[in-house]
């Protein structure tokens, strides 16, 4: 019962931080200087024009008011339209169809990091000694090193270019085709999992070298308690949680460089969006998107907590 | 301390590695027989080679001399964010510690509300309201880089604050503010430091990122993002700038996190050798 206490605290918690998030980025973004309506309709638009404008948009109402109007929109789904983007398409309508394709690449990235992390760090716990030390580090520093959209012009190069293995542009969502999305969303993933997997690994190794060195393991090893036995209860749960914290510390890492490798690659998703919207000075789009974003991080916090209350009730309090 | 320094062999690479890319950078730069942006339309678009060592870009630039003045521009760029927000964020963690209370509270939970927002889009989300340019991606950087001191300082001053020496400054009546200054600030300074290293390197990153996609660093101003945002637009062609210029940030940006990672393996033992 007291998980479920937890659970719920931690979601009023991660909720509250979404509406203030939201309350601030809205606030901020009332002090970005120049008026909407000169951005869209040109410096040399009528006095009329901008009034009409200004109207549609409700840019004249209180701050409030709108902040409020704005906020129901997350809940009843209508955002306004984009002032430029999309000739002033439904915000919502523009974020619901380019969600699952940012979901799905963060995903794809998260899979490879994880599952290439435990491959990598088990490997380097197992075989110990300064020489592994070593490489270990410098593969992690060498990893966290390079820019998410290098690595991705990179492996463009060489899959797509040269052996045309793999397309280099464009995706297909996940619900239009699973396959056709997997392949489209190879590269990208891959380039935004290299700096994450290189500190996963790092963290799996020294967690898992932590664990095995408890008076506790060297204790239940001398009952005669066999080593799957003794990695399954004792070492996994204690060395798995400060993994996953880890993982979703770094999710703040991950988003920014799927930001950019969206860009890179031409998938429709909502950090390409964001990018269009900060060109064209799109500001309900830029508002929308960044909120968005807080929301992804808030929610991977969120069960990362829930995860590891799971894993070790001791946490709950 | 300094033998310890030495033994660490990821220390002492890291900081061989930097060195080397600050005197590539400073005075190498100067060395350099091409302009970074003398246009030469004889020699456009030619690949490496012993006369141009990244090859020449689409103005016919030597990349090289290029690289070398863009990563001036860009380390700058992210040393000075993160300076700024190493004294800005210690300074708010060390006072939120210490005084507590409602001003703890209420500064910490900012913190943690810019925290919570993925990096790059809070600086992606800056520069639209400030607009681009070399200062603003600065402050972009050092916006990101606040909490990340704040709750360091933060947590670090909770643990300083009930040591004995700490408590008998106190009762000899020495100021607070000169308190945290003498007293607190030199025993937390080591991680601060180790953050603020692998701190400059991601602040590199999140320059390269925004001036790639031509939200940061404008041209012609030459930057490690501005750099590469031009060999992305000759990729098919002339890959060697786009791989060249990124692979010296690898370079540059390895030095760093060596020296950071050496440097943490450094305070942690000695910390926890101190507990005992």
């Amino acid at each position: 019962m007291k998980t479920i206490q937890f659970i719920l605290a931690r979601s009023l918690g991660a909720l509250a931080t979404i509406l203030v998030g939201a309350l601030a980025v809205f606030l901020v973004m009332q002090a970005a200087p120049g008026d909407p309506a000169l951005a869209v309709l040109g410096e040399h638009a009528t006095p009329e024009a901008v009034a009409a404008f200004r109207a549609e948009h409700h840019l004249d109402a209180p701050l409030a008011a709108r902040f409020l109007v704005w906020l129901k929109g997350f809940a009843t789904g209508d955002l306004g339209r984009a002032l430029t983007i999309a000739g002033g398409a439904s915000i919502s309508q523009l974020i619901a169809n380019r969600l699952p394709n940012t979901t799905f690449i963060g995903l794809y990235a998260i899979f490879f990091s994880v599952g290439l992390s435990l491959l990598i760090g088990s490997l380097a716990a197992v075989s110990r000694g300064k020489l592994a030390d070593t490489a270990v580090t410098s593969i992690a520093a060498l990893g966290v090193s390079m820019p998410d959209f290098w690595l991705g012009y990179v492996l463009i190069f060489f899959f797509a270019l040269n052996l045309a293995w793999l397309p280099s542009y464009g995706f297909t969502g996940p619900f239009e085709s699973l396959q056709g999305a997997l392949l489209t969303g190879l590269l990208p993933a891959l380039a935004i999992s290299a700096p994450m997997t290189a500190v996963f690994s790092r963290t799996l190794r020294t967690t898992l070298l932590e664990s095995t060195q408890r008076d506790y393991v060297t204790v239940a090893r001398s009952f005669g308690f066999s080593q799957p036995f003794v990695f399954r209860h004792y070492v996994f749960r204690n060395s798995i949680i400060p993994y996953i914290v880890v993982v979703g510390l770094q999710i703040r890492y991950l988003l920014g460089g799927v930001v950019i490798v969206e860009r890179v690659f031409g998938v429709p998703g909502i950090g390409s969006l964001m990018v269009d919207a900060a060109f064209a000075r799109d500001y309900p789009v830029v508002q929308a998107c960044t909120v968005v974003f807080l929301a992804i991080v808030m929610t991977v916090n969120l069960t990362v907590d829930i995860v590891c209350a799971v894993l070790d009730p001791k946490r709950t309090r | 301390m300094w033998r310890d320094f030495r033994s660490s062999s990821t220390a002492m690479g890291g900081l061989a590695i930097t060195l080397l890319v600050l005197a590539a950078v400073t005075v190498g730069a100067e060395l350099m027989s091409y302009s970074p942006t003398g246009m030469s339309f004889t020699t456009v678009l030619r690949p490496p080679s012993w006369a141009h060592l990244f090859g020449t870009d689409s103005y016919g630039r030597d990349v090289f001399t290029r690289v070398l003045y863009g990563a001036r521009v860009s380390l700058l760029i992210s040393g000075c964010g993160v300076g700024l927000a190493l004294m800005l964020g210690s300074l708010i963690g060390m006072t939120a510690a210490y005084f507590g209370r409602l001003y703890d509270l209420l500064v910490m939970r900012l913190m943690d509300l810019l925290f919570a927002f993925p990096a790059f889009v809070l600086a992606l989300f800056l520069m639209v309201i400030i607009g681009f340019g070399v200062v603003n991606v600065t402050i972009a950087i050092a916006l990101v880089y606040v909490p990340i001191f704040a709750r360091l300082a933060h947590s670090m001053t909770l643990a300083v604050r009930e040591e004995a020496y700490v408590q008998a400054a106190r009762a000899m009546g020495q100021p607070p503010l000169r308190l945290l200054a003498r007293e607190i600030l030199p025993n937390i300074a080591a991680p601060l430091m180790v953050q603020a290293s692998i701190g400059v390197a991601f602040g590199v990153i999140i320059e390269a990122g925004l001036s790639f996609l031509g939200l940061g660093v404008q041209p012609p101003t030459p930057s490690l993002g501005t750099i590469m945002a031009d060999g992305q637009e000759y990729f098919r062609r002339a890959p060697w700038v786009l791989t060249m210029s990124g692979l010296a940030v690898c370079f540059a940006l390895l030095g760093l996190n060596l020296l950071g990672d050496g440097l943490r393996d450094l305070v942690d033992p000695r910390l926890r050798k101190r507990a005992t």
